[in-house]
């Protein structure tokens, strides 16, 4: 299926109101914030492990799913919220399908990773009260930009896997249900 | 050429019998290649229709345990939709009156599917 992860990435950007200001500002303090980040995904992941529910999918995999968690936390404060960006977040999003990972396991991940990225920030930038509420502000947006685009992604990825179940039982192919599909599109 | 062939054998068909309302030859992929179907009926829609149905009843038949499937019978208060394989490639739909005497369509509409599967 093809995609236009431009059109998706205005779509999130409307949702989660992710500036080029705020964009600006999570480059801006990822220097002082990057350093934090490998203990960020240590609290996550002992997080996890306290919900019995997430072990069948942590099991034998933990060190490899924490380099590449603590990789694109650091991209937060690194990348450009674009097409491409939201392309491999859709990317990301499929692999969770791909698992049969449960889809409440990554609105409920991003909210463990707000609640340790929170104090982080307030122990960080506190002091400034005005930028630490923009800096949260921002993370915010970013982090529900990522997860809305996963989300995205698996709602899709879902659809397009019970339709390949029920092509299967149907004994339908692709383009008679296509052809179907058609003949209701006007 | 082809077409005209099969348009003619719909023909046939419907001058069979006066219950038989409309007739279609439709490929298994839903397209239709030939009918005889009144303004009201949406070509597309009775085709991908057909096919779909036929592919479902293939499979019902099969999961079943009802052996290769013959035809699909859809009765309604306005009527009956008879749906058979034409042969691999094919698809013969038929719609008839609530009163149509089946037997005799049953006969003219295995007739029917074997001179379009020659045909094809």
């Amino acid at each position: 299926m093809a995609h236009d992860f431009e059109q998706l990435t205005q779509y999130a950007r409307s949702f989660t109101h992710l500036t080029s200001e705020d964009e600006a500002l999570l480059k801006e303090v990822g220097a002082t914030i990057t350093p934090h980040l490998k203990s960020i995904t240590e609290s996550f992941y002992i997080q996890l492990g306290l919900i019995p529910e997430t072990q069948p999918f942590l099991e034998g995999r933990v060190d490899s799913l924490k380099a590449m968690h603590t990789q694109w936390l650091e991209s937060l404060f690194t990348t450009e919220f674009n097409a491409s960006y939201t392309e491999h977040m859709y990317k990301v999003g499929s692999v969770h399908v791909q698992v049969q990972l449960p889809v409440e396991f990554m609105s409920g991940g991003m909210t463990l990773i707000n609640d340790q990225l929170i104090p982080l920030i307030i122990n960080l930038f506190g002091e400034d009260t005005d930028k630490c509420a923009k800096i949260l502000s921002a993370i915010n947006s970013a982090t529900g930009f990522s997860l809305l685009t996963m989300q995205q992604s698996y709602q899709e990825a879902s659809i397009a896997e019970e339709l390949e179940k029920f092509l299967k039982i149907s004994g339908m192919s692709r383009v008679l249900f296509s052809n179907l599909a058609k003949a209701y599109n006007n | 050429m082809r077409s005209d062939m099969l348009t003619s054998i719909l023909n046939d068909l419907n001058g069979t019998s006066a219950d038989i309302e409309a007739t279609g030859i439709i490929s298994t992929d839903g397209l239709m290649m030939a009918s005889a179907l009144p303004a009201n009926l949406d070509e597309d829609r009775v085709g991908a229709m057909s096919a779909a149905m036929l592919s479902l009843g293939d499979r019902t038949a099969q999961e079943l345990a009802r052996g290769t499937l013959e035809q699909v019978l859809i009765k309604g208060d306005r009527g009956y939709v008879l749906m058979t394989h034409a042969g691999d490639e094919a698809v013969l739909t038929v719609l008839a009156k609530p009163n149509a005497k089946l037997g005799l369509i049953f006969l003219d509409v295995k007739r029917a599917a074997s001179s379009i599967s020659e045909v094809l």
